[in-house]
């Protein structure tokens, strides 16, 4: 696997019983990127997501990170080593405040904060998701646009270096995608490698550096933004073959 | 040595009958509404007691006296349901644990309901064939425990009549496997439950009904019953009667091999179905119990 | 408004022990079975109300506790020496029963939990060396019961501040984290196998350090009385009327249940009525609020706002 990779994933398949919804998908992600992936409905996108984040065990594959053989391990300990994802439908810890939703990540994620240390990483990213105001609020008591940001806020507070965000742009307005995508260009801005799942195009075309796409769990084209629009094949699988 | 064998599989298939029958009524309504049915061993108890009252006010006998209590379970587990049924979704606590927690306070009120109207003595059924035995292939088996396995037999059957033949059974069926896609090809999810929950609260009954005619029983009777259920739907799964009559053959071979062929004492005897109940939740978390994958899918998203 | 409540807190924690002064015997023997259902209840709660895991095998632990002191006094040793091997031996039962049981979700882990406490009692009532069903008895002769008084106050004491402590402190969060989502838990790095398996343990420790002491203040302990599952239903019972997951629920309900106790022991028809009690308070909290007291008391907010402002 190349060296600056920080991600590699070979030939990942995922079989749920009679259903194929990974087949042998290959990629590297290097160290900075903003990785995209798209790819129509049933693509098998949120699957791979499960996988490389260790909710999911690949039915065969490896996927490597910082160079060590991960899959198999679980959730919390891919956490721990520095990958996370975020849901694509939100799940906060609704009877818990905001602030106690970001500081339970900054305690057991990769960080490991406690005490001061922790309340200062919560502060500021806070901040940085523009969530200060609601602080004390209940997490159960947000919009969908301020539980998207609590999402990522979250993922943000483990301290990963590779952080993977599943459609987070879902039912935003133009106004809060605008301010997504300044968000997560800082998140890549801080060091923090960035896959993103996304269905809005033009802002993972936007945001990306590379781009790959899967259909019916297979990957079908990968690379920067403007090769891969104009790949016949990506058109196709969107529009259906003619 | 070969006499053992065949005693021990006699015994296991009588038993087997009757633990299908009792384990059916925890499926059906698990299956149906994801409702984990502690009142089961109350039901069975009051089964018990009911078909007692019968024998000893009425002198019916205990087997006739089960065509009356099936009946009135079902009308029972209705009337239950249209109680409680519809307020068992609002939780703080995730559904199903409050949904136990209830069916586990409906089973302290039927304990205390029996202690009220039969006090807390031991009760049995004493018939003029109670202690008398049968030879079958060389094997003594008390009468009681030859007619329980008929009537197991026979409700089995029946059930799977229904189950296949009717649209209500196919109804039932199709909620137990996936209740939005039932309710979209227009089933009643409402009318099946309630339906659903009078069968299983049938079934108690039934089974407790049979069981008074084998054995001496308190209020406090029917716990170990309810774990032998349980330990019956995990492993044989809960979607076909066959899987639930494979599972009671499964415990019921176990405990009777265990019984005669290890020197485990009878009053240890429950623990080890226990155990194995234990073992079973904890060993088959994706395989053959639908009851499992189901609920390792919901939690997965 | 926050010294009001330490006030209060104070208050409860300094009036049961200078309660001898001016109490009989009679109600100070009540106070400590008041202490006990809030050890139990509180303790419980770490798992059940804090993690949301309801087992309902914990009579096993108070009988271990029970058991260690009573057989170990029997051999010669200083009682109150044996509670802290009850509470390992408890600790170490639970995470032996827990390593697997944790793998199961919601109410199987239930089950599988009223399988082991049966288990348990099966055996113990079978088993010599515990005195079979007939129970055993304590050495005779330093029977103290204002040592008994006071130990059962100070454990109280000690288990409801260790409790608060948990439920501020980033544990107490990873566990309300779990109860409330679990795969979100995980995914933000909560070991929820560990957590589950650490809050089980402590809270199976503090029951059997009261199970110790339930054995040198009873003097006789039989399978029945410690492994019954009546037993496990009231300590399951006392925080869910009080309001699971508080610190203060498991109080509450430990107060309601033992003056209702109390007050059924001494009316003959209540008495044969305690289980359509227990039922159906189970009923009445698990349909219409779940959260117990605390639930209501929270539902009731808009109409002391009310109150407060005029």
């Amino acid at each position: 696997m190349p060296p600056e990779a920080i991600l590699s994933a070979r030939a990942i398949s995922k079989r749920f019983g009679g259903l194929l919804a990974l087949a042998s998908v290959d990629f590297d992600v290097m160290r900075g990127d903003i990785f995209g992936i798209i790819g129509p409905n049933g693509a098998g996108k949120t699957t791979l997501f499960s996988c490389i984040a260790g909710a999911l065990s690949p039915t065969s594959g490896e996927i490597f990170f910082r160079g060590e053989r991960m899959n198999g391990l679980p959730n919390h300990t891919v956490v721990k080593r520095g990958m996370v994802r975020t849901h694509q439908i939100v799940r906060p810890f609704r009877q818990m405040t905001v602030a106690e939703n970001i500081s339970v990540a900054a305690h057991f994620g990769a960080g490991r904060r406690r005490g001061a240390d922790a309340d200062r990483s919560v502060r500021d990213i806070l901040e940085r998701t523009a969530l200060a105001p609601d602080a004390s609020a209940l997490a159960g008591a947000l919009t969908i646009g301020q539980l998207k940001r609590l999402e990522i806020a979250r993922a943000m507070a483990t301290e990963p270096q590779v952080i993977c965000l599943d459609e987070v742009m879902g039912g935003l307005n133009p106004a809060e995608i605008v301010g997504a995508m300044a968000l997560i260009r800082s998140i890549r801005d801080s060091g923090i490698t960035v896959l993103m799942i996304e269905h809005h195009v033009h802002a993972v075309a936007g945001l990306s550096n590379r781009i790959m796409v899967l259909n019916f769990g297979q990957k079908i084209a990968e690379g920067p933004p403007q090769q891969v629009m104009n790949d016949p094949a990506v058109i196709t699988a969107y529009l259906g073959a003619d | 040595m070969q006499q053992q064998l065949v005693s021990v599989i006699l015994s296991a298939l009588l038993a087997a009958g009757l633990y299908a029958t009792m384990a059916y009524g925890l499926a059906v309504i698990y299956g149906v509404m994801r409702i984990i049915n502690l009142a089961h061993a109350g039901l069975m108890m009051l089964g018990a007691y009911v078909t007692f009252a019968l024998f000893s006010r009425f002198s019916l006998d205990p087997f006739a006296g089960l065509i009356i209590v099936g009946p009135f379970f079902f009308l029972v587990g209705v009337v239950l349901y249209r109680i409680m049924g519809s307020r068992l979704t609002r939780s703080n606590v995730s559904p199903s644990i409050e949904s136990l927690l209830v069916t586990f306070g409906i089973w302290l009120v039927l304990q205390n309901l029996a202690y009220v109207i039969w006090s807390g003595d031991t009760q049995s059924i004493l018939t003029s064939y109670t202690l008398k035995s049968v030879k079958i292939l060389g094997v003594r088996l008390g009468v009681p425990s030859v007619l329980v396995f008929l009537a197991s037999v026979a409700s089995l059957i029946f059930l799977n009549l229904l189950l296949k033949r009717t649209y209500l059974g196919k109804a039932i069926r199709a909620v137990t496997q996936n209740r939005d896609a039932a309710r979209l090809s227009g089933v009643d999810a409402d009318r099946i439950s309630a339906t659903a929950f009078g069968l299983g609260t049938a079934f108690a009954g039934i089974a407790g009904g049979m069981l008074s005619t084998m054995q001496a029983f308190t209020p406090d009777f029917g716990r170990s019953f309810l774990l032998k259920s349980f330990c019956i739907i995990v492993l044989g799964g809960m979607e076909s009667v066959t899987g639930v009559a494979v599972g009671a053959l499964v415990l019921a071979a176990m405990e009777n091999g265990l019984a005669v062929y290890t020197s485990v004492p009878t009053s240890l005897q429950d623990a080890v179905s226990f155990a194995l109940l234990f073992i079973a939740l904890v060993a088959f978390p994706q395989g053959l119990p639908s009851l499992f994958t189901r609920f390792a899918r919901r939690s997965f998203r | 408004m926050k010294w009001i409540r330490a006030v209060l807190w104070a208050a409860a924690a300094i009036l049961p022990l200078i309660a001898p002064l001016f109490l009989d015997r009679g109600m100070l023997n009540d106070l400590w079975q008041l202490a006990l259902a809030v050890i139990l209840a509180s303790a419980w709660n770490l798992l059940g109300g804090f993690a949301g895991q309801v087992s309902l095998g914990y009579s096993a632990f108070l009988g271990i506790g029970a058991y260690t002191t009573l057989l170990l006094s029997l051999k010669g040793v200083e009682p109150f020496l044996t509670l802290p091997l009850g509470a390992v031996l408890a600790a170490a039962f639970s995470i032996i029963i827990g390593l697997p049981a944790f793998r199961l979700r919601g109410p199987f882990f239930t089950i599988a939990t009223i399988g082991v406490a049966e288990a348990v009692r099966v055996c113990a009532s079978s088993v010599s060396f515990t005195g079979g069903s007939s129970g055993l008895r304590m050495p005779t002769g330093s029977f103290n019961f204002n040592l008994n008084y006071f130990s059962m106050v100070i454990l109280a004491i000690a288990v409801v501040a260790t409790a608060a402590y948990v439920k501020s402190s980033p544990f107490g969060h990873g566990l309300a984290a779990i109860k409330q989502d679990i795969d979100a838990a995980e995914g933000v790095g909560v070991n929820s196998n560990r957590f589950k398996l650490a809050a089980h343990a402590l809270s199976a420790a503090m029951v059997a350090l009261a199970g110790g002491l339930y054995a040198i203040n009873f003097q006789y302990i039989a399978p029945t009385s410690v492994f019954d599952f009546r037993l496990s239903l009231s300590i399951v019972l006392m925080p869910i009327l009080g309001g699971l997951g508080t610190v203060i629920g498991p109080i509450l309900g430990a107060l309601i249940f033992s003056t209702l106790q109390i007050k059924l022991l001494s009316i003959p028809l209540l008495r044969d009525s305690f289980l359509f009690i227990y039922g159906g308070l189970l009923i009445i909290v698990m349909l219409y609020e779940p959260d117990g007291i605390v639930g209501v008391w929270r539902r009731l907010a808009p109409v002391r706002r009310i109150f407060n402002a005029s």
